[in-house]
């Protein structure tokens, strides 16, 4: 680690004249120096000329396509394959920091977990009137049909994607939502530190990146564990809508790594409530299904008639507990938006602790005085539909126009209960590049860590996945609004 | 353990890599040896290629004029072809798209690279670059498979599908052009020769062939193309590839078969062993090609019936 002066001209390097503004940069402190966690790399990076960076981009980018890592968009109505944009100065996490995030996600998986229980079991938090009756069932993804069955080993959800941002203002993690159905995401953490690897070798040398490739082992082993026969050997498979679902990489990466088999709902049957695979020798019967098909389409006798990507009978299948799956059905009755706001209760009712990381403070509109304050101050709010994801359903009050504030003033009034507002979160940024300057400038992100959870403990791979808004002052990160992402470093110390 | 639908992928990654590859040869041979030909040759050259592909049909519902131009864009990149070689290797993709956590991770990145310089290639619109990109991308393809895939089922299952699809293609190579230069209008013996020449440097057998016979005779191309049993191209080898594979999958043994594709097979193949070509052409090379290729379409339906739609009997 020298620091022999770099031989190119300084403003031709990577972070010349790099001002990380008046919100909170994860990387460089207001000073314009490095934080500590991020001086290793910063080093590394810093006498690198924009040329040179330029190259390793575009080789970056070449092997994100040669693998056909790419996600699928609709709008032109063909359905085209783009690569999901990756900006290669990683955001990077502190040891110390990461240990309270990992007890706070630990703790919520827990409780949202037991809430799960209790709601398709004795409904005890009914009961004692910790949240409304009328909120849960009301809620889209709250699935009657789960009522009084048990799942095994009592586990709902198996795998969750918790969303954090951090607040300029305070510099606190917040939970912004979680996701317990089938959060997506996990594969481009793991190809993103592969090809950063890849492209910046001399960089994992000296700073000390804790290790994120054992997520598909941990992963395999929960669902082994699940197999109502038991046995060394269960059949597990990866149930995925099909190569036109806009996570069909993730499906295969997935499977491919758990060396399970990936089928569509067309390579399965059930017969006397046993689910067999078609195989060239005939039926297999099948143990255990990772789903990444929503609960709507699992089987067109239980839920839509229409849903061609599903297998008939798979709910009597799942009763009569012949077959194991994760997530369990009705995990969405935990990650409704307005459920979100009891969250924190939920923690103290069922685990009796105080919640490690906050929720970011919400209005839920179904109570008539928030609706009131919400109707308000739309201007100022961010909004959201409650049953949504993806970014799909919201409002940004602050940088919509007057039409479209009005629009959604009409859909609150007419349907409380389906939003919720939350005021707007200053969220940190990340240096990141900007082809448009040709250097670097700061961006908004946030992290989505995976956790996965045995029926014991939660188990978090060490960071997750920063997702940032590539566009300049945009606080949106999803990919289908034209996020990308970056590879998360949680370090082996602080420095 | 393998799915029926992943088999059914692998078998059609096989053909369809094998059908661009076939359809490259033919175009880009052709192309080459009608440089040195009078023009008035063309009609009778581009017709029967065209012929060969089994697209003709579909060909004229577009076109009025088989020439370099059209046949280029119809076998190369034609959207309205479901056969051209762009739409194969399209196809090529999509099918290892769908089962790429099966293959290794080399064969999908070999396939989708081909896809992209194929893609790219055809706004050049240069004839012989594009069909060398292809030919190199099958033969790449050959390589990859043969170097990171385990022998099991899915292995063979491409194989299966590459080797019916290429007696079927040499097949109907000789079943046109037989006809058009032995029993078509007359033409000069010396172009007839050259023309000898184009079919067999499109199934890369032309200096095998020259260490084999003496010169360029339409019935020991016959009997190359059909009967030799080490030239890589010829029915009967492929045929021979073919029963391995199919026994390999189903673990008969030689001299037995478990189902109907492979009772087709072993019953072809013995003909083409015990056959000479004197005893074919008595018979007549055109009903025996005819025969021939409908037999490779009936072993491919009956593939398709054991393997990958079979009548679920819970």
């Amino acid at each position: 680690m020298s620091s022999a002066p770099s031989p190119f001209p300084p403003d031709q390097l990577l972070f010349a004249g790099y001002d990380p503004g008046t919100f909170y940069d994860e990387l460089i402190a207001p000073s314009g120096l490095p934080r500590p966690c991020a001086a290793a790399m910063y080093e590394n990076f810093a006498s690198m000329p924009l040329s040179l960076f330029e190259e390793r981009r575009q080789l970056a980018d070449l092997s994100y396509l040669v693998q056909g890592i790419t996600f699928t968009v609709y709008s032109d109505g063909r359905g085209t394959e783009r690569l999901f944009p990756f900006d290669l100065v990683p955001r990077i996490i502190p040891r110390s920091e990461w240990d309270v995030i990992e007890r706070g996600l630990a703790q919520r998986v827990m409780a949202l977990n037991l809430y799960l229980r209790d709601i398709y079991g004795p409904q005890q938090i009914l009961k004692d009137r910790i949240l409304p009756r009328n909120l849960v069932y009301s809620c889209k993804h709250f699935r009657r049909e789960m009522v009084g069955i048990s799942v095994p080993r009592d586990i709902y959800i198996h795998v969750a994607g918790i969303d954090l941002v951090r607040d300029s203002r305070t510099g606190q993690y917040l939970v912004l939502e979680d996701n317990a159905r089938s959060p997506s995401g996990i594969s481009y953490v793991l190809e993103n530190r592969l090809v950063m690897r890849r492209t910046f070798p001399r960089a994992f040398e000296v700073c000390e990146v804790l290790p994120v490739d054992h997520y598909p082992a941990e992963l395999v082993q929960i669902l082994r564990s699940l197999s109502p026969r038991g046995g060394e050997r269960p059949v597990i498979v990866l149930l995925t809508p099909g190569l036109y679902n806009s996570a069909y990489f993730e499906h295969c990466f997935l499977a491919q790594e758990m060396g399970i088999e990936l089928v569509e709902g067309r390579d399965l049957v059930v017969a006397d409530d046993i689910v067999y695979m078609k195989t060239i020798h005939g039926l297999t019967r099948v143990d255990v299904i990772y789903r990444r098909v929503d609960d709507d389409f699992l089987d067109p006798l239980a839920f839509r008639a229409e849903s061609l990507v599903g297998v008939p009978g798979l709910m009597n299948a799942y009763r009569a507990g012949n077959i194991a799956l994760a997530n369990a059905v009705g995990t969405g009755v935990a990650d409704d938006k307005a459920i979100y706001a009891y969250v924190p209760a939920f923690i103290k009712y069922y685990l009796g602790e105080d919640p490690i990381l906050h929720n970011v403070e919400t209005y839920l509109c179904s109570d008539p005085k928030h609706l009131a304050y919400v109707l308000d101050h739309l201007e100022e709010l961010v909004v959201k539909a409650v049953g949504e994801s993806g970014g799909y359903g919201m409002l940004m009050g602050p940088s919509s126009d007057k039409k479209t504030i009005e629009t959604f003033r009409e859909r609150l009034v007419a349907d409380p209960r389906n939003y919720i507002a939350q005021p707007v979160i200053p969220l940190s940024r990340v240096p990141s590049f900007d082809p448009a300057i040709g250097g670097m400038s700061p961006r908004h992100v946030d992290l989505r860590p995976y956790c996965l959870y045995d029926g014991e403990k939660v188990t978090i791979v060490p960071g997750g996945l920063t997702r940032v808004a590539l566009q300049r002052g945009s606080l949106v990160v999803n990919s289908s609004q034209g996020g990308g992402s970056k590879d998360t470093w949680v370090l082996r110390g602080d420095e | 353990m393998m799915l029926s639908r992943i088999a059914d992928s692998l078998f059609w990654i096989g053909r369809y890599m094998e059908r661009a590859d076939n359809t490259a040869r033919i175009l880009d041979v052709n192309y080459h040896m009608l440089l040195e030909q009078p023009p008035d040759t063309y009609k009778l050259r581009w017709d029967p290629l065209i012929a060969v592909t089994g697209e003709r049909t579909r060909f004229y519902k577009t076109y009025d004029e088989a020439n370099g131009q059209t046949a280029y864009e119809f076998l190369g990149f034609s959207e309205e072809n479901p056969n051209s070689i762009q739409r194969c290797i399209v196809q090529a993709r999509e099918n290892a798209r769908t089962i790429r956590d099966r293959i290794s991770r080399e064969m999908w990145e070999d396939i989708n690279s081909l896809y992209h310089k194929v893609v790219r290639l055809r706004e050049n619109e240069d004839l012989s670059r594009f069909c060398d990109a292809v030919k190199r991308g099958a033969h790449r393809f050959h390589g990859v498979c043969d170097a990171t895939l385990a022998r099991d089922e899915g292995w063979h299952f491409v194989q299966a599908g590459c080797v019916l699809e290429r007696a079927e293609m040499t097949a109907r190579l000789l079943d046109v052009h037989y006809h058009q230069l032995v029993e078509g209008p007359s033409i000069l013996n010396e172009a007839r020769n050259h023309l000898w020449v184009a079919v067999l440097k499109s199934v890369a057998a032309y200096e095998f062939y020259k260490r084999q016979y003496t010169h360029i005779e339409p019935t020991r191309v016959a009997e190359l193309l059909l009967l030799d049993a080490r030239h890589p191209r010829s029915v009967r080898f492929n045929l021979g590839a073919l029963q391995s594979s199919l026994h390999a999958i189903s673990g008969s043994v030689p001299g037995s078969y478990a189902n109907e594709a492979e009772r087709l097979t072993g019953k072809l193949l013995e003909r083409l062993t015990y056959d000479s070509i004197e005893e074919i052409f008595d018979g007549g090379l055109h009903n025996f090609l005819t025969d021939l290729q409908s037999v490779c379409r009936n072993i491919g339906e009956q593939i398709t019936r054991t393997y990958f739609y079979y009548a679920v009997v819970a």
